[in-house]
């Protein structure tokens, strides 16, 4: 019998493209772990999260860099949140590594294999996504580390503005290819 | 249509699932006398106004809280949004 070796790869193959203002790349191999505050634990919670990652437990629609900057912190709702960071370091695999750091406070679920991540950078990321994303993301309203689930030409998508003119998309890898035509198709039509 | 979320501020109402009157936060208690009365009622009878009506509102596309939004049926002004959650521990629920 033939021996063969399999290789995953990520969801875009590595994707790059630039473009005149606007550059776009997958990023690929993060780990994500949904972790959602039981009714009543808000407060263990706060408490869990500093003690793990040394910042507060962002508010509604902000994100946060752990102490150490590996590691992201959104919270998307009243009780929903999710922490981020880059797979390769934890071969233990992410939901331990995380439940492990937040301690039981926390219900931890590993949901890496479920999102695929696009960054859109540049001086013209905001036009670029300005007829797809629905929110409002001018500077004022949507500054650095904020974050927001909405959805993109249909798609369920997590926005986070990890810089000046710097995004992460986040959407479902089961319509990975879908969503890059959808964003590579706002480039195109805002150019 | 914009619905301004009391968390995560103004959203489109594409991002929303409507179910219908917020009456349905009040679940009737089923060890009542006329239980079987309330239920009917809770289960099919509803207001059908000209004007302001209180309705669920599920941000599915969002945070996937539940909202009771004021809308005005004639208009489609919406003069108030609160969290569902907010509102049931006000009429009584305790968690």
């Amino acid at each position: 019998m033939a021996d063969f070796t399999l290789t995953a790869e990520p969801f875009l193959g590595r994707f790059e493209q630039h473009y005149d203002d606007v550059k776009l790349r997958e990023i690929y191999d993060v780990a994500f772990v949904s972790a959602a505050i039981p009714l009543r634990k808000l407060t263990a919670a706060k408490k869990a999260v500093s003690a793990a990652f040394g910042v507060d437990l962002p508010e509604v629609g902000m994100s946060a860099l752990s102490q150490d900057s590996d590691m992201r912190i959104l919270r998307l709702g009243n009780d929903q949140a999710f922490v981020i960071f880059p797979r390769a370091q934890h071969d233990t695999g992410a939901e331990p590594h995380v439940a492990d750091l937040l301690g039981d406070v926390f219900y931890t679920t590993d949901q890496s294999d479920v999102w695929v991540t696009l960054e859109i950078a540049g001086t013209g990321a905001r036009r670029a996504l300005e007829r797809i994303c629905p929110l409002n993301i001018a500077p004022d309203a949507f500054g650095i580390g904020a974050t927001a689930r909405t959805s993109m030409e249909h798609l369920g998508t997590i926005i986070i503005r990890n810089g000046e003119d710097s995004f992460l998309l986040m959407s479902a890898s089961s319509s990975a290819h879908s969503f890059l035509h959808a964003i590579e198709t706002s480039i195109a039509n805002t150019a | 249509m914009i619905i301004n979320h009391p968390l995560l501020g103004p959203r489109d109402a594409a991002e929303f699932v409507y179910l219908g009157d917020a009456a349905l936060i009040d679940r009737p208690d089923p060890e009542a006398e006329n239980a079987d009365e309330q239920f009917y009622e809770y289960g099919y009878l509803r207001d059908n106004p000209a004007g302001a009506h209180q309705e669920l509102w599920y941000h599915e596309q969002g945070d996937r809280s539940w909202l009771v939004v004021t809308r005005d049926t004639l208009t489609h002004e919406i003069t108030g949004v609160k969290l569902a959650r907010d509102e049931a521990k006000k009429r009584g629920r305790n968690k």
